[in-house]
């Protein structure tokens, strides 16, 4: 009974929505810009005697998703299930995860787009809602915000107490770079494989942040087209940085011996309030002077910072940590999702994207850890790094720091490092953000 | 330079690549390098400087409010923080240990009402 009756309504429905007199169906196609030839192609007028009932119901389906989908619409909607199961199952970066499958699954419902017709619908067609959203993305807007939160929740005593461990942040970028040369081996143009080479960093709002510049579909000087890579690398980067404790533990224990994973550091010192003031302002010149193109990330970063540390702007410190933060995390999240709609997301780009952006991450994680190992024979009896806390250099905060703490605590269930682990991985942050700066000076 | 040329040749690669790839290491080192020497060197003189002057003003020992200063370590400050937290939000009403049944008068309604239901009508 409950069939008959939902049938009915989806007739009843159907006879309302499409059935119209067909002068009005020429108007509303000469609005939307429809090529009639195309769309004709599916709704050919009956001459019988009832012929409006069925031509809407032939028009209705044409309008469907059923209709319009294919293969590689499943896929992807599969892969959003994935992301969405993973975030709730196993609470892998459940905050970035959830929205982006969801936009996964909100960016591959089919819809009519013969002809050329624009439903403004969907992300990449002009004026749709979604586009709007995604205008964010595509020039960069959302990532610099983002960076304004991380700056506003971030403590960087564990940094300005141990300051060396700056270069451990320095040395896990060194996965940027080999990426970057691997992209360029394997075909891709020199915009295209820095915008990869990014996902080394670990960040994902700085892989969009370059990306968006470098891979954003437009067209070099010499006439090279440069493909819009913008979805496969933000999927990457944010997939490999849930994937963080997967990736890492059996890079760091291959690397390292038990000796090692026992280092007791120091526990960090006490920082004054004038030295965390200090820091976001002095980082903040010191950094940007070296690298100005990072501008747009950094300066966000140390502006947020200062609005904490400074301790006479806690509302906007407030709104920046949560509020602002959470809205730009939902927008970027949803819209990097549904800009993977199949036919633009499923190619061989895409999969040696993902190839390479694993690579690049455990190219990251050994940078890390053999520059602690390097930096232990320098260093007194004593004063040593564990360098288990050398992966936190990617910056994917505070995932591998985490991980540094869970693989310190399976040799010796007393030795914390997550303290530790904090200093390279907002070094990591500050050390990606350059090296994205650097590629777009070059390239950009 | 020339080696690195030929290199880039034998590889495929733009010999842009390879200078691309040097400076972006080297800058990302030199400058967390300058924030570290800054904030490990320079920073810490200023700082001293102004407790040395604090303290020559007020007549003390120099290395007394140094000692005074390292003395707290970031352990020892959680666990006061931590003391204090507990304190604080763990704090109870003091209660009266009388336990009570309370008896919930039910206000009258048409709508809940047994006489008024289809089967009595």
């Amino acid at each position: 009974m409950w069939t008959m009756l939902g049938l009915l309504v989806i007739v009843s429905l159907a006879w309302t929505a499409f059935v119209k007199p067909e002068q009005e169906r020429q108007q509303a196609m000469a609005d939307s810009g429809l090529v009639a030839d195309s769309y004709t192609a599916y709704y050919q007028p009956s001459e019988q005697e009832e012929p409006q009932f069925l031509d809407g119901l032939k028009q209705f389906w044409a309008y469907t998703g059923f209709r319009n989908a294919t293969s590689g619409h499943f896929v992807m909607i599969v892969i959003g299930l994935i992301f969405i199961f993973l975030a709730i199952r196993y609470e892998y970066e459940p905050l970035l995860l959830v929205p982006i499958g969801t936009g996964i699954l909100i960016g591959n419902i089919p819809f009519f787009t013969d002809g050329g017709m624009n439903l403004q619908v969907g992300i990449y067609q002009q004026g749709s809602v979604l586009n709007y959203l995604y205008f964010g993305v595509l020039k960069g807007i959302y990532p610099p915000l983002i960076f304004l939160g991380i700056g506003a929740m971030t403590d960087f005593s564990s940094l300005i107490s141990n300051p060396r461990l700056l270069m451990l942040g320095a040395a896990a970028q060194v996965g940027i770079f080999v990426t970057f040369i691997g992209a360029l081996l394997v075909g891709f143009n020199m915009p295209e494989a820095a915008a990869i080479g990014i996902i080394g960093g670990a960040d994902g709002p700085t892989a969009i942040f370059l990306s968006s510049r470098l891979a954003n579909g437009s067209i070099l000087g010499d006439g090279t087209t440069v493909k819009n890579l913008i979805g496969p690398i933000a999927i990457a980067a944010y997939s490999y940085m849930a994937l963080v404790p997967v990736i890492q533990p059996p890079i760091m224990r291959l690397l390292t011996t038990k000796k090692e994973r026992l280092i007791r550091m120091k526990p960090p010192r006490a920082v004054t309030k004038t030295e965390k003031i200090l820091f976001p302002i002095f980082g903040l010149l010191l950094t940007c002077f070296i690298s100005p193109s990072a501008l747009p990330l950094l300066g966000m970063l140390f502006f947020g910072n200062i609005l904490k540390e400074s301790g006479v702007t806690k509302r906007l410190a407030e709104t920046a940590r949560t509020s602002l933060i959470d809205i730009v995390t939902i927008l970027i999240g949803l819209t990097v999702g549904a800009s993977t709609q199949a036919d633009i997301f499923l190619t061989k780009e895409s999969v040696l994207i993902f190839g390479l952006g694993a690579a690049a991450f455990g190219f990251a994680t050994l940078g890390g850890v053999l520059f602690a190992k390097g930096m232990n024979i320098f260093l007194p009896e004593g004063d040593k790094i564990n360098p288990l806390i050398g992966n936190a250099g990617v910056s994917a905060v505070p995932d591998s720091a985490r991980v540094s703490e869970m693989e310190g605590l399976r040799c010796d269930k007393t030795n914390h490092l997550l303290m530790h682990a904090m200093g390279p991985n907002v070094a990591g942050v500050i050390g990606s953000a350059i090296a994205a700066g650097i590629l777009l000076s070059y390239l950009g | 330079m020339q080696q690195l040329i030929i290199s880039a040749t034998t590889t495929g690669l733009d010999p842009l690549t390879w200078t691309i790839v040097i400076v972006g290491i080297g800058i990302v080192f030199i400058a967390l390098l300058i924030v570290y020497i800054f904030f490990r060197y320079v920073l810490t003189f200023i700082l001293n400087f102004r407790f040395r002057s604090f303290a020559r003003k007020k007549g003390i020992d120099p290395a007394e409010i140094h000692n005074a200063k390292t003395i707290q370590s970031g352990e020892v400050n959680a666990a006061i923080a931590m003391a204090l937290y507990s304190y604080f939000n763990e704090l109870h009403d003091v209660e009266s240990g009388v336990i009570t049944i309370k008896r919930v008068s039910k206000n009258y309604s048409p709508w809940s009402s047994k006489l008024y239901n289809m089967k009595n009508l």
